[in-house]
């Protein structure tokens, strides 16, 4: 151990090359895990923000929000059904705003919600028509409060009354008004998606106490005969389009990215191990044991990864607190950086593992010239 | 040549295990390339099939046939641009369908139009343009012929309207990575008001616009842009490169792409490097009995060239059957551009990689044969 890292402090370049690539294979790994928390986070904002226990769509949708439509008489045979406590209305409409001091053409995608239950993401809708709040990201558009935004084809007025956070939907900000403020807007501009009164595209829905929401999910499809599909908030995550493609291209790319780092730390340790079969039969000759030889090894391949870690979870940090609001959906979580630290360790550990086998075999003997 | 070869007969496992890992990366990389080139395909494949050489979106739409909406005065100012030929209506929507009345329903997005050389497919596979409103050209990946659709209420039933016959065929031609239609106006009205019985009247998703004699898409679409600021109106082919989502889709593939671009020269450069260093005794003898150090850089790159084609030809022989498959709704294809590229982009890199265990085997200096210091 004391040799491996007297070796790490006397011949530091040694370890340069590998250090430089384990760095840049650190930031990869963080960028690219903090761009996927980035942009499930800014396609799945909105639901999360409900912090519902289910969310009913109709049957015929295929769980999506735009083609659902939930007609008044399923809505009551919901809040019917034993264990509902709440079941609140959820419409939507992606349109393009038109923000005061940009141009005729630059245009900002949004999505208005119109909603009925206030949640810990949420506040009260706003009473009065024609008022939303807006997700904070609008703010990087250079929205403030008491601005007003027209938004589709029809111009439709929507006076921002303040901001909330977290509740992206697909990749766009978004205004929370009113259910009356939302299905006006939506005939307004969509009038082949015009929405009768009463009708909204999903429910959101909370239990009376802690049961089981599954079991409750079944019992409310039930209850309308089979015209809703009732999802628990994950599966209603999963169900957004893209999501879990999304999540499936960027778990492939840092699966690989780990792999390189295996490969790159085993043929780097493969060669100084190599490099190093003379001293190591002499420190064989000398009574040192395969296990010691080894640790050292296993020692440097960690202190390495973790100074390249380290660098890069600084990186990724200083990158979160740079990129503007609403431009690259990049998010630096903690858990997001420990967990690919923890991963390239355990890749350090592998990589380093397929030395063991040359380093077992050095013969004292041979190293120091007796098989010459 | 001949020590070379003979080297690599005596280490087949060696070897032939570093042939094996090149040729998984080259199935890899081309995989991944067929998977990038049908999801974009899939995705925007309707737009580039479609006939019309202009499309004008309103600028609400974002670039986007899902989004966009034409009003009647935009349809009116569009149609009076200078330079305009011909102009027809698009229409656009994502609707649940039960396909030949299976119990199961699924997702198809219907493509409306009003004139077919300004919105249907410009090239059929099989069978022919639909020549009334129950008739259908379908995505080749999502329908057959003689398929029968119906798109449902939201009640979950057909609701009386009529069925749609697929009479034919489009390859490449999906919106969305969803099974795609092509009918005539009316036929997409009545899946409008089918899926959604409160639709108020339905106004086109986008103007197909084809020019006037004399004058190019490029040419009319900028004039139709200059004429309303609320038109956004792009080349047939700019529409579907435009699409928002594809240059992602392309980005976050070619940091996959970039990636194997460094992991290949990595394991060939680090794998040469070891090999050399592990048989620097040989080298240095060999050089002490006078063999020029040119012949034994050579011996070397023979060696990459080898391991780097044997790769290449596992990698495309596991390729080829692959590309043949059809995952989910996107359907691969054998691209031979990709494959020739690739193999000259993975052939340079890996010679490239192989330049510093050449620069050791010329760092040799047979002086060290009489001393045991070519041992190290």
């Amino acid at each position: 151990m004391r040799l491996a890292l007297r070796e790490l402090r006397r011949r530091p370049g040694r370890f340069g090359v590998a250090t430089v690539i384990l760095t840049l294979i650190a930031i990869l790994l963080m960028f690219l895990g903090g761009l996927l928390d980035g942009l499930t986070a800014g396609n799945t904002g909105a639901i999360r923000a409900q912090q519902a226990d289910l969310i009913v769509y109709s049957e015929a949708s295929q769980d999506s929000l735009v083609r659902s439509r939930i007609e008044p008489r399923q809505r009551r045979q919901v809040q019917a059904v034993d264990g509902v406590s709440e079941a609140g209305e959820l419409g939507s409409v992606q349109l393009g705003a038109r923000i005061e001091g940009k141009g005729p053409r630059d245009l900002v995608p949004v999505v208005l919600f119109g909603y009925q239950s206030a949640s810990a993401g949420l506040p009260e809708p706003p009473a009065r028509p024609g008022r939303a709040w807006a997700d904070d990201t609008l703010k990087a558009e250079g929205v403030e409060q008491g601005d007003t935004i027209r938004i589709g084809p029809a111009r439709s007025p929507v006076e921002v009354v303040g901001f909330v956070s977290d509740t992206r939907y697909a990749g766009q900000s978004t205004l929370w008004a009113s259910l009356g403020t939302w299905r006006r807007i939506q005939n307004e501009n969509r009038p082949d998606a015009r929405v009768a009164p009463g009708v909204s595209q999903a429910l959101v829905v909370r239990a009376a106490e802690t049961g089981d929401p599954p079991d409750l999910a079944e019992r409310i499809d039930q209850a309308t005969g089979g015209l809703t599909s009732s999802l628990t908030e994950d599966e209603a995550i999963d169900a957004l389009p893209g999501v879990s493609a999304q999540q499936s291209v960027f778990n492939q790319i840092l699966g690989l990215t780990v792999l390189i780092a295996i490969i790159v730390v085993a043929l780097f340790f493969a060669l100084i191990t190599v490099e190093r079969v003379g001293l190591y039969g002499v420190l064989k000759a000398l009574g040192a044991g395969s296990g010691r030889l080894f640790a050292g090894v296993l020692l440097q391949a960690v202190i390495v990864t973790v100074i390249a870690c380290a660098i890069g979870a600084v990186a990724a940090l200083a990158l979160d607190a740079v990129i503007p609001a609403g431009s690259i959906p990049f998010t630096a979580g903690g858990g997001r950086l420990i967990g690919s630290t923890v991963v390239l360790l355990l890749a350090a550990v592998i990589g380093c593992a397929f030395s063991l086998r040359r380093v077992l075999r050095v013969d004292p003997a041979q190293a120091i010239g007796g098989g010459q | 040549m001949f020590l070379a070869l003979k080297e690599m007969r005596r280490a087949k496992v060696r070897f032939g295990l570093l042939i094996s890992a090149i040729g998984l990366l080259v199935l890899l990389i081309l995989a991944q390339q067929a998977i990038q080139t049908g999801l974009i395909t899939s995705f925007i494949g309707a737009i580039e099939k479609q006939s019309a050489p202009v499309l004008v979106y309103s600028v609400d739409g974002q670039k986007t046939l899902q989004g966009s909406i034409i009003t009647p005065p935009l349809e009116q100012q569009i149609r009076s641009t200078e330079g305009m030929g011909r102009t027809g209506r698009i229409g656009q929507g994502t609707f649940t369908v039960t396909v030949n009345d299976d119990s199961d329903n699924s997702d198809a997005a219907i493509i409306g139009y009003t004139d077919p050389d300004l919105g249907a497919p410009d090239e059929l596979s099989a069978g022919r343009l639909p020549e009334g409103p129950g008739e259908a050209v379908g995505s080749s990946a999502g329908f057959e012929l003689g398929d029968t659709v119906r798109v449902l209420g939201p009640d979950g039933r057909p609701s009386g309207n009529e069925a749609i016959e697929v009479v034919g065929i489009a390859d490449d031609a999906q919106l969305q990575v969803t099974p795609t239609l092509f009918v005539p106006w009316p036929a997409y009205v009545s899946s409008v008001k089918t899926s959604n019985p409160d639709a108020g009247g339905v106004l086109p998703s986008a103007i197909g616009a084809a020019p006037a004699e004399g004058i190019d898409a490029a040419t009319l679409a900028g004039r139709i842009n200059e004429s309303s600021p609320d038109a956004d109106a792009l080349t047939r082919q700019a529409a579907a490169e435009q699409t928002p989502g594809v240059a992602e889709v392309r980005q976050s593939f070619q940091v996959i792409f970039l990636l194997f671009g460094l992991v290949v020269p990595l394991v060939t450069g680090l794998f040469f490097l070891i090999i050399t260093l592990q048989k620097s005794a040989s080298l240095t003898l060999l050089r002490a009995v006078g063999a020029q150090s040119g012949l034994l850089v050579r011996s070397l790159m023979f060696q990459v060239v080898l391991v780097i084609g044997g790769g290449l030809l596992v990698g495309i022989a596991l390729y080829t059957p692959l590309s043949q498959a059809q995952l989910g709704e996107i359907k691969l294809s054998f691209d031979v551009t990709a494959v020739l590229v690739w193999s000259g982009i993975l052939l340079a890199l890996g010679l490239l990689s192989a330049v510093v265990s050449a620069r050791r085997v010329l760092a040799i200096d047979p002086i060290e044969a009489t001393t045991g210091e070519g041992g190290r």
